[in-house]
């Protein structure tokens, strides 16, 4: 059974026929060509494919594509403004916060909606925060250092 | 020479596309027509194949070809040993091999065809255990492994794949030297690598015949003359495109599925991706071996060590097919010696044949295995001798112009200094409060080898690019041979490029893994930027003006049709005579009730080389750790009569940022390396000696010495239990 929803990713309104069984994180993928949301794990845990559904973070490859029908969806792909780098993606660059950079879509999707609640969140914060998106590259020593570098830089 | 970009710490300027999501991976790869492949799995750990019927699969719609073992050539694939089918013939041998592969229009039909594929199985007698694999009549695994192209000659027992031994001095004659032998048996898990990004490949055949892949492979001429074997075409007719790779930890060298999407791609016609789920990366992807090891160690009564003998197990699974080494065994065995000067020494290491996942090459490859054994043992001939594990290590450690069991010669051994380094930041001598321990423990690592080819050119608009074809696995290589071409040249980083190319540009390259590229990509990206120096003094004395900026003297070439550009193929095929030592001390507190093990703080002391990217190097440091980290404490793939019970990452459990301890890093630079600038290799010098540093100061805290990994709180637990019930 296949199902036509409507989608706005990253400020534009998709409209797209989809099976009732096909992932958000699929869908994403698959059916629009963003593929910068990723598949680690495939069950909820890794947090690559982390995306904000109506500004709340949801992992996607466990999330149905017609479970986000008009609703608002935001990637990594969404972060940057006019070309320019979201604080958190500067701050991963500079400061070594990612490595491979399979997992960092969602590290910084994460961490940008850590900024948009807690703007200047402790590093126990951070921490608490971060625990569903996994890093095996980096350690999170320099994940963490630019999370707290990016609130510093967002803050006025 | 002072230096202005070599030894900067700079960010990764490289990475604005993995950052905004636009890097395109091997799973991101799509072509108009793109068909998707999934494999099915064998579901017993070793049976005959009786019967496979596919025409249910075949009858679903969006279903493009089914195959099976009968449809592909007998051929047998591996990367030193030739051992295993690309499908399954007639027997499978673990869980998790594959029996059938589907290509479908759409992944959730390829799933789904998977499961109506129906397979009759024989049970066979399955040999899971590693110790019982080798007794004489265990079953066997293969029946004739000495006939499969690249398999050793030495084989005591069938289910041997190889034997590997280091040997110094006469080590029966060491025993009798000694006043004290002690023996101790140690254990290891199967471990995956982690990687967050399953194997994922795509192969199209183009219009000229000729067979596109891109693949999440760090060793693109080695994965094209694999291919070329394993597919029966001639090496030309292949081409890897390179892709990023989401993590690579030694795990992301052999073929893995690419030889199914070959001829699924063949038989429809359509380009192939094939993805594989994490269950699947953790039912067969390559993991760590598990081990058996146990040392032997003679002593003289002052603490000196005379002797020693190390047997080692490697549970090596179905197939040796993973394993690179021209020896089908793990290097790291050789780390049985440790840092220690031992005149007399046997290291045998056997990889064994059992039902269970074929297991590969893991950042430093037998190393923490080997070095979890021998910094335990260390500390546990300590406590018998009544020294201060420091205090033994130290009267034991290499010196200048001593041995590896391997034959290599050392120099600019700084064992010593490197542990005591570790020593003074972890305030080694402080009181602690009951139920807080230290452990300290060592190892070293060699500077990797190998070869690669680079070429700079010089644009007309007087930047320069440099080609390479060493894929990127993270680690930040490309931007360090930017440094190193901007350096040489007196550029800007932003004046230099990096053009990564298909294995259609050079001839060959060892690509990425044992911790090399820095050495071979850095001193060939080095020599070519000599040669094209060279090459812009000549052109600029022709010019008659010196000083000619190098835009003007690339044009002035373009112009008589000219572009000024070196290559330079480097060969490093022996190891120097120089390795980096690594010291760590964990500092831990055992909850006595739960037997819980918190990590208060660690500490990592390493002997290095000039350090080119300072940023990056601790990104190695900090990494590597935290696999060791994991790998001591929490890092397990159980598995019952050869089925592994953690398929997926919520019960495979991986270090979370909420894990990680507070960490001390001291380096003691040394610019002695074989590597550009005297640089000397980082990417595997971290993660070894974590797991014996914190099972040692569990010791220290309450007694109990665990001798399996990992370390957990049940395992404290009990032992604290059996500890209590004998006082």
């Amino acid at each position: 059974m296949t199902r036509m929803i409507r989608l706005r990713v990253n400020g534009a309104v998709h409209e797209v026929e989809v099976p009732s069984y096909r992932t958000l994180l699929d869908c994403l993928r698959n059916d629009l060509g963003l593929t910068g949301s990723k598949e680690g794990c495939g069950v909820g845990v890794c947090g690559a494919c982390t995306v904000l559904l109506d500004g709340k973070m949801i992992s996607s490859c466990i999330a149905l594509a017609v479970f986000a029908d008009g609703r608002e969806v935001t990637t990594v792909e969404g972060l940057a403004e006019d070309e320019r780098l979201h604080p958190v993606q500067q701050a991963f660059m500079d400061l070594g916060g990612f490595q491979c950079g399979i997992c960092t879509p969602g590290q910084v999707v994460a961490a940008k909606a850590l900024l948009d609640s807690t703007p200047n969140p402790s590093e126990a914060e951070i921490r608490e925060w971060m625990l569903g998106n996994l890093c095996r590259c980096t350690g999170y020593y320099k994940i963490v250092e630019s999370i707290q570098a990016a609130a510093q830089e967002a803050r006025p | 020479m002072a230096l202005r970009i070599v030894g900067q710490p700079i960010g990764r300027l490289d990475g604005v596309d993995k950052v905004s999501g636009s890097a395109r991976y091997s799973a991101d790869v799509t072509l108009p027509g793109l068909v998707w492949g999934k494999a099915l799995r064998s579901p017993l750990p070793h049976a005959r194949i009786v019967r496979i019927d596919t025409s249910n699969a075949r009858a679903l719609p969006g279903v493009l070809a089914v195959l099976t073992a009968r449809d592909l050539p007998d051929v047998l694939v591996g990367r030193r040993m030739f051992d295993m089918p690309m499908l399954a013939r007639d027997r499978v041998r673990f869980i998790g091999e594959k029996v059938a592969v589907v290509a479908a229009v759409d992944p959730d039909i390829a799933e789904e065809a998977t499961a109506l594929i129906d397979v009759e199985y024989e049970d066979l007698p399955a040999i899971v255990d590693l110790v019982a694999a080798v007794e004489p009549g265990a079953p066997v695994v293969h029946a004739n492994p000495g006939a499969y192209e690249g398999a050793p000659a030495e084989r005591p027992h069938p289910n041997v794949q190889s034997v590997l031994r280091f040997k110094l001095g006469d080590v029966e004659a060491g025993f009798r030297e000694a006043d004290r032998i002690f023996e101790h048996t140690f254990r290891t898990q199967l471990a995956h690598h982690g990687y967050i990004e399953p194997h994922a490949g795509v192969v199209a055949i183009d219009e000229d015949g000729r067979v596109q892949v891109w693949a999440s492979n760090k060793m693109p001429y080695r994965l094209k003359e694999l291919l070329s074997h394993a597919l029966q075409l001639p090496k030309e007719r292949i081409r890897v495109n390179l892709t990023p790779i989401g993590g690579d930890f030694g795990g992301k060298g052999s073929l893995m599925d690419l030889p199914l999407a070959y001829h699924l791609a063949r038989v429809t016609g359509r380009p192939v991706k094939m993805v594989m789920r994490y269950a699947e990366e953790l039912m067969a992807g390559n993991p760590r071996h598990p081990s058996v090891i146990t040392l032997r160690t003679g002593v003289k009564n002052d603490g000196t060590i005379v002797a020693r003998q190390v047997k080692a197990l490697f549970n090596s699974g179905a197939y040796a097919a993973f394993k690179p080494a021209p020896s089908v065994n793990l290097g790291g065995a050789g780390m049985g010696a440790g840092v220690y000067r031992i005149p007399h020494l046997l290291i045998e290491s056997l990889c064994v044949y059992t039902n269970n996942i074929p297991c590969g090459h893991a950042r430093s490859p037998g190393e923490p295995q080997m070095v979890f054994a021998g910094e335990s043992h260390m500390d546990m001939i300590a406590t018998e001798l009544g020294l201060d594990p420091a205090e033994f290590r130290r009267r034991n450690l290499l010196q200048d112009g001593d041995h590896l069991a391997n034959g290599h010669h050392l120099e600019h051994v700084r064992a010593k200094e490197t542990l005591e380094a570790a020593l003074e930041a972890s305030h080694w001598s402080a009181p602690k409060a009951p139920g807080i321990g230290r452990g300290v423990a060592m190892t070293h690592r060699h500077i990797g080898v190998g070869f690669t080819n680079a070429r700079v050119r010089l644009e007309t608009k007087g930047t320069v690019t440099l080609l390479i074809g060493l894929p990127d696995t993270g680690t930040g290589a490309h931007l360090v041979l930017r440094q190193i071409v901007a350096e040489l040249l007196d550029l800007s980083l932003d004046e230099v490029q990096v053009e990564l190319v298909t294995t259609d540009v050079f001839e060959t390259d060892s690509g990425v893994g044992g911790s090399r590229v820095t050495h071979t990509g850095g001193r060939a990206a080095y020599h070519a930027t000599e040669k094209l120096k060279e090459l812009i003094a000549a052109e600029a004395k022709k010019l008659g003006a010196p000083d000619a900026s190098l835009a003007t003297i690339a044009q002035a070439a373009a112009r008589e049709g000219r572009t000024l550009e070196a290559s330079y193929f480097y060969d490093a095929k022996a190891h120097a005579a120089v390795t980096s030592f690594t010291a760590q001390v964990a500092e831990v507190a055992v909850d006595p009730a739960t037997g819980q093990v918190t990590v208060r703080h660690f500490t990592t002391t390493h002997d290095v080389g000039t350090v080119i990217n300072p940023l990056g190097h601790q990104g190695q440091i900090e990494g590597g750790l935290i696999q060791g980290f994991g790998y001591a404490l929490m890092e397990e793939m159980p598995t019952e009569d050869g089925r592994i019970s953690t398929l997926n990452l919520g019960d495979f459990k991986l270090p979370t940022v909420g894990d990680i301890p507070p960490l001390t890093t001291v380096l003691l630079e040394d610019p002695v390396g074989p590597g550009p600038f005297r640089a000397k290799a980082i990417g595997e010098g971290s993660i070894s000696a974590v797991a014996p540093a914190i099972a040692n100061a569990v010791a220290d805290a309450c007694g109990v010495r665990i001798m399996d990994l990992p370390i957990t709180a049940e395992k404290v637990y009990w032992a604290l239990r059996e500890q209590e019930r004998r006082s």
